[in-house]
C-alpha cells in the first residue's frame, strides 16, 4: 500500500534476500534493510512493514531465530539469524533462482 | 513442527495482545533510532534525522496494524471483535433480542423434541451392548417375506448347534417375576434367557457371574438368578455379599449369582427388565409356555467377523426351512417357516410403523420451525431496516460489505447459538412431560426419550442451519441498499419503505399454523371416534385381572382350584352381576392365530379361550345356538362359537350351527353365533373369529372379568389373598382403560400436534402483530393526519383491524388447501374420519381467524388512540 513502486521487491524473492542477509551474521531488522539496499546498489527498497511481516513469517516457519537485545541507549532491539532450515532453505533457492534467471537470460537474449 | 509454531505464536498475540504490539513497537523504535543514526551519520541534524527517518517509514501505527493484520490470529481477532459487537447491540435491544431468542427456542425446541424422541426408540442403540452393528435379529418368516418376532425353542436350538456364518445364537423370552430376599416380594418384568446370552451380547458382569453353558443343560435343575445395578442397588442395597444369597423368584428358591452393569436394561425399547434367569427354569417361572410347542423367544446372533448380514441372513433361513421340514409340519404359505436377519435394533418387530409415526409428527414439528424461523426473518428483516442509517453511516466510513454481512451475520448467529441452547432446554422439558404423558396402566412401558448429546448437537446444526437460511438473506438484503440512498431517505425522515415481504411471510406463518391445528383437530376427533366405535360389546363397567398362580408353583388341578374358589367368592360380592375367565382380552396386545380346515380348505383364525360368563360379562349377543357352558370341559366334544363373518366362511348359503372344523387336529363343532365385534383394532376389517371353552383348551393365560362397579377392585383383590396370601396383589384395571391402548397413537398425536399447533399459532400471531404494530408506527403521520382532517377513530380501528383481518383471510386462504393435500397422509390413523373433514377445517379457520383479529386489535386501539397533534410535531 505505502511502498514506492520503483522500489518493489520482485515477487517471493524478499524472503530469499532475508536469509541471504543474514547467512553472513545474525542482525536487526534495520540492518537487514540495509544491507539489501546497499548490496543491491540502490535497486531494491524495503519497507520496514513488508520486512516485518516477513520476519514473522520466517519466524513462525523455523527459518531465522529472533532474540532480544538490550542496546547502548537502553532500548530493545530484536536481532535475528539465520537457523539450520533458514540456511539450507536459503541454498536450496539460491540454486533454484540461479538457474531460473540464466533460464530467462538466455531466452531475451535469443529473442534479440 | 512449523504448524506447530505457527499455532503458539498466534495464541500468544490472540493472549497478550498488549505485549505482542509493544514488540512490534519496540521493533519498529529501534528502527527509527537506527535510520536517523544513518541519516546523522550522513550530516543530518539529530532532529532533522528523525524526521527524514520517520518520513520513510510512515506512520508507526499503521505500520504496526499491517504487521498485526497479517497471522492469522487476526480473523480470529476480528470474529471475537464481530462479537463483542454483536453482544453489545444485542444487549441494546433486550425485549428484541429476548423475543427472538424465545422463539427460535420454540422452534428448535419442537424438531428436537420429536427428533429426541426418534433418537430413543430408532436411532439409539440398545445401552449396554458391545458391537450393536455386527449383531443380527433373527425373525421367522413366511414364504412372502412377511415376519413375526418369536420362535420356539427347538428351532432356536437348530440354528444354534448348525449355524456357521455367526459367533453364536441367543434367545430370550419374558416373565413376570416376582423377587423377594427376606420381606416383601417385589414384582419386575425378567427374562428367561439362553446361556449365552450376555456372552453373544458382549455384557460384562458389574458383580458376580452371569450363566455358563451348563446352566442350559437341563429344564428345572438351575435356580439361579441375575439381577440389574438398579434392582441391586434398590432392593439388595448394593451390597456385594448379596451375591451368592438365597433369593426367591415367585416362591421358588434360587441363587443370586451376578449383577448387570448399569446401562444393561434388556433388550427391548420401552421396556426395562431387571432379572435374568437361564432358559432352563421356564417350568417354574414361566409354566403356561413349554419348551417344545409355540413360539416365545426373541432370537438374535452375532455375526462371525468378516461375514456379511445378508449371508447369515441365508444360511440361517435355509437351515429353518430344513428344521421346518424334519419336523414334518406342512409347508404353506402361511407357515413361518423361514428366518429373516434384520438389524439388531430394540424393535425386535421392526421400526416400520413407529418411524413412520415420528416422521409424521417430526414433520409436524418441521412446520412449527419453519413459522419460527419464518418469524425470526420477518423480525430480524424489520431490525435491519430500521438499523440501516447506522449501516449506512459504518459503510461510509470504510467498512467494507464483506465485514458489514460478516458483522450481520455474526449477530444472527449469535441469536440462534442462544435459541439452540433454549431449544434443547426446551425439548428437556418437553419430553419428560411426554414422558409423563399417563400410559395405560396395564402396559409396563417405561419410555426414556431424554435428549443425549446427539439431540444436543442435532438442537445445535438445527439452529445454525435455520440460522444460516433465516438470518442471511435479510443480511445480504440489507448490506446490499445503496447507501447514499438510504442516507438521504433516513435523513429526510420521510419512514421506512414497505417492505412487500413482511405480509407475505406473516400469510405464510398463518398458513403453516393452520395445518397443524387442523392436522390435531382431525387427531381429536379421531380419539373420540374411537372411543365411540361401536366394538359390538360393553367396554365400560368390566374390571380386568390377570392372574397366574402357576408362577407360584400351582398345578393344572391347583389352579383350577383356586380359580373356582376366586370366581366363587367374588361372585358374591355386592354390585357384581357376572364373572368370567378368558386368556384375551379383546382390545388388548396381541391375539391368537392358528389354522383351521374345513372340507378342502383351511385358513388362519383368531381365537380366544372363554368360559360361561364371558357373553354375559362383556354383553356380546349370541345370535344363534348357545354360548360356551359350563359343561364343555376337556372330556366331552370340543366345541366352539363362531362370530358372524367366520359362520359366513362355513357355511356361506347355509347354517353354521352344527357344521366342524379341524382345530389343532381335533374335530370341533359350531355350536353358537356370536355378533361380529372389534378384537384386535378398533378400525380393523372383522377376522374370521372364533371362541372355544377354556377348559378344552391347554396351557393358557387366565384373565379373570367381572362386571361391577370400581369399589368390586379390592374385593378381587381380597378373594385372591384369602385363597393364598403369599401371591403378589393382582392388578385390577378396568376393561374401558385397558383398551384405550388402541387409542394410543391417536392420543399422543393429539397432544404432539395440539401442543406444536397451539406455538405455532402463537408465533403466527406474534408475527401478525408485530408486523401491523410496525405498520402503525410506520404510518403515525398518515393517522394523525387523518384524524386531524375528521376521521373517525372508529374507522382508523377498523382500518387497522382490516389489516390483520385480510392477512388472516389470506392465510386461511393458503392454509386450507395446504391441509387439504397433507391430511391424508394421516388416514391410517384417523377410524374412517375424512381427512378433509369440512367442520374440523371450518371451526380451526374460525380459531385462527379469531386469534388474528385480536392479534391485530391492540395495535389498533394504539392507533386509535393516537393524538393528531403529538404525531404531526414528530420527525
Amino acid at each position: 500500500m505505502h511502498d514506492e513502486p520503483s522500489t518493489d521487491v520482485i515477487q517471493g524473492t524478499l524472503d530469499m534476500l532475508i536469509l541471504k542477509a543474514l547467512s553472513l551474521e545474525p542482525m536487526h531488522g534495520f540492518g537487514i534493510a540495509r544491507r539489501i539496499e546497499q548490496t543491491s546498489r540502490g535497486v531494491f527498497k524495503v519497507n520496514p512493514g513488508s520486512l516485518l511481516i516477513a520476519f514473522q513469517r520466517l519466524e513462525r516457519d523455523g527459518l531465522v531465530d529472533a532474540a532480544w537485545q538490550q542496546t547502548e541507549s537502553g532500548r530493545r532491539a530484536k536481532v535475528y539469524s539465520l537457523t539450520r532450515a533458514g540456511r539450507k532453505r536459503l541454498d536450496d533457492e539460491t540454486a533454484q533462482w540461479t538457474r531460473r534467471a540464466a533460464a530467462v537470460a538466455r531466452l531475451l537474449k535469443a529473442d534479440a | 513442527m512449523a504448524i506447530w509454531r505457527h499455532l503458539t505464536h498466534g495464541l500468544r498475540v490472540l493472549t497478550r495482545r498488549a505485549s505482542a504490539d509493544r514488540d512490534i513497537d519496540d521493533e519498529l523504535r529501534h528502527w527509527i533510532d537506527e535510520a536517523a543514526a544513518q541519516h546523522v551519520a550522513r550530516g543530518l541534524e539529530p532532529a532533522a534525522a528523525r524526521r527524514a527517518a520517520l518520513a520513510e517509514i510512515g506512520p508507526p501505527t499503521l505500520v504496526r496494524e499491517r504487521v498485526r493484520d497479517h497471522g492469522w490470529e487476526q480473523w480470529i481477532a476480528s470474529w471475537l471483535q464481530d462479537l463483542r459487537l454483536a453482544t453489545r447491540t444485542l444487549r441494546q435491544t433486550p425485549l428484541f433480542t429476548a423475543i427472538v431468542v424465545v422463539v427460535i427456542a420454540l422452534g428448535t425446541g419442537a424438531v428436537t423434541t420429536v427428533f429426541s424422541a426418534m433418537n430413543a426408540i430408532l436411532l439409539r442403540p440398545v445401552p449396554g451392548v458391545a458391537a450393536p452393528d455386527t449383531l443380527i435379529t433373527l425373525q421367522p418368516a413366511r414364504r412372502n417375506g412377511a415376519t413375526a418376532e418369536q420362535v420356539g425353542y427347538p428351532r432356536y436350538l437348530h440354528l444354534r448347534d448348525h449355524g456357521r456364518s455367526v459367533d453364536g445364537i441367543a434367545a430370550w423370552g419374558r416373565a413376570q417375576f416376582t423377587i423377594a430376599s427376606g420381606g416383601e416380594g417385589t414384582a419386575v418384568l425378567g427374562n428367561l434367557v439362553t446361556a449365552n446370552y450376555f456372552v453373544v451380547l458382549g455384557v460384562s458382569p458389574f458383580k458376580g457371574r452371569f450363566f455358563t453353558a451348563d446352566e442350559n443343560r437341563t429344564p428345572d435343575t438351575h435356580p439361579v438368578l441375575v439381577v440389574s445395578h438398579a434392582f441391586w442397588q434398590a432392593h439388595l442395597g448394593g451390597d456385594a455379599a448379596a451375591i451368592g444369597r438365597p433369593i426367591s423368584v415367585n416362591g421358588h428358591p434360587f441363587t443370586l449369582i451376578g449383577v448387570a452393569p448399569p446401562a444393561f436394561r434388556g433388550l427391548y425399547t420401552g421396556m426395562v427388565f431387571d432379572a435374568w434367569a437361564p432358559v432352563m427354569m421356564q417350568p417354574q417361572l414361566r409354566p403356561r409356555t413349554s419348551m417344545q410347542h409355540g413360539s416365545w423367544l426373541w432370537a438374535f446372533a452375532r455375526l462371525r467377523p468378516g461375514t456379511a448380514a445378508a449371508a447369515a441372513g441365508a444360511e440361517l433361513a435355509a437351515l429353518s426351512e430344513a428344521h421346518h421340514r424334519s419336523i414334518g409340519e406342512p409347508d404353506t404359505p402361511d407357515a413361518l417357516s423361514r428366518m429373516r436377519a434384520t438389524p439388531f435394533t430394540g424393535l425386535p418387530g421392526g421400526s416400520g410403523p413407529a418411524s413412520t409415526f415420528l416422521g409424521l409428527l417430526l414433520g409436524a414439528a418441521a412446520l412449527v420451525l419453519a413459522i419460527a424461523g419464518v418469524n425470526v426473518a420477518a423480525m430480524l428483516s424489520a431490525r435491519y431496516a430500521s438499523r440501516g442509517r447506522d449501516l449506512a453511516v459504518r459503510a461510509a466510513l470504510g467498512a467494507g460489505r464483506l465485514r458489514l454481512v460478516r458483522q450481520l451475520v455474526t449477530e444472527v448467529l449469535t441469536l440462534f447459538g442462544l435459541g439452540a441452547i433454549g431449544g434443547f432446554v426446551v425439548a428437556s422439558a418437553a419430553t419428560t412431560a411426554l414422558e409423563r404423558l399417563p400410559l395405560p396402566a396395564s402396559i409396563p412401558v417405561t419410555l426414556e426419550i431424554s435428549p443425549d448429546l446427539r439431540v444436543l448437537a442435532f438442537a445445535v446444526g438445527l439452529s445454525l442451519a435455520a440460522g444460516l437460511v433465516c438470518g442471511l438473506v435479510p443480511a445480504l438484503q440489507a448490506a446490499r441498499r445503496d447507501i447514499t440512498d438510504r442516507l438521504k431517505a433516513e435523513s429526510a425522515g420521510s419512514g421506512r419503505r414497505r417492505s412487500r415481504l413482511g405480509p407475505l411471510l406473516v400469510t405464510g406463518q398463518l398458513a403453516l399454523s393452520l395445518v397443524l391445528l387442523v392436522a390435531a383437530g382431525l387427531f381429536v376427533r379421531a380419539m373420540d371416534r374411537g372411543a365411540r366405535v361401536d366394538a359390538g360389546f360393553d367396554r365400560d363397567g368390566v374390571l380386568t385381572t390377570p392372574l397366574e398362580p402357576e408362577a407360584w408353583g400351582y398345578d393344572t388341578a391347583a389352579s383350577t382350584a383356586f380359580y373356582a374358589a376366586v370366581r366363587e367368592r367374588v361372585a358374591t360380592t355386592p354390585g357384581v352381576s357376572a364373572v368370567a375367565f378368558t386368556n384375551r382380552v379383546p382390545l388388548m396386545f396381541g391375539s391368537s392365530v392358528d389354522e383351521i380346515a374345513f372340507g378342502t380348505a383351511t385358513r388362519q383364525a383368531h381365537y380366544a379361550g372363554i368360559d360361561e360368563g364371558y357373553f354375559v360379562v362383556l354383553r356380546l349377543p349370541i345370535r344363534r345356538g348357545r354360548g360356551i357352558a359350563r359343561t364343555d370341559v376337556d372330556a366331552t366334544p370340543r366345541v366352539a362359537v363362531v362370530n358372524e363373518t367366520l359362520a359366513r366362511i362355513l357355511a356361506p348359503d347355509g347354517d353354521a350351527l352344527g357344521r366342524t372344523f379341524r382345530f389343532r387336529d381335533a374335530d370341533t363343532t359350531v355350536v353358537g353365533v356370536a355378533r361380529d365385534a372389534k378384537y384386535a383394532s378398533l378400525d380393523e376389517a372383522t377376522p374370521p373369529f372364533f371362541y372355544v371353552p377354556l377348559a378344552q383348551l391347554r396351557d393358557q393365560r387366565r384373565i379373570l372379568l367381572v362386571r361391577g362397579p370400581i369399589a368390586a377392585g379390592s374385593a378381587i383383590v381380597d378373594a385372591v389373598r384369602a385363597r393364598d396370601p403369599r401371591l403378589p396383589a393382582p392388578s385390577v384395571s378396568t376393561l374401558a382403560d385397558d383398551t384405550r391402548i388402541v387409542l394410543f397413537p391417536q392420543r399422543a398425536a393429539a397432544v404432539v400436534t395440539g401442543g406444536l399447533g397451539l406455538v405455532g399459532l402463537m408465533l403466527a400471531a406474534l408475527g401478525l402483530y408485530g408486523m401491523v404494530a410496525a405498520s402503525v408506527a410506520r404510518r403515525t403521520r398518515e393517522i394523525g393526519i387523518r384524524l386531524a382532517l375528521g376521521a373517525e377513530r372508529g374507522e382508523v380501528l377498523r382500518n387497522v383491524v382490516g389489516e390483520g383481518a385480510r392477512l388472516a383471510i389470506a392465510g386461511i386462504a393458503v392454509g386450507l388447501p395446504l391441509a387439504a393435500l397433507s391430511m391424508p397422509l394421516l388416514r391410517q390413523w384417523l377410524f374412517e374420519i375424512d381427512p378433509v373433514d369440512p367442520a374440523t377445517y371450518a371451526a380451526l379457520s374460525l380459531v385462527l381467524g379469531a386469534v388474528a383479529l385480536a392479534a391485530s386489535y391492540l395495535p389498533a386501539r394504539r392507533a386509535a388512540a393516537t393524538d393528531p397533534l403529538r404525531a404531526l410535531r414528530t420527525d
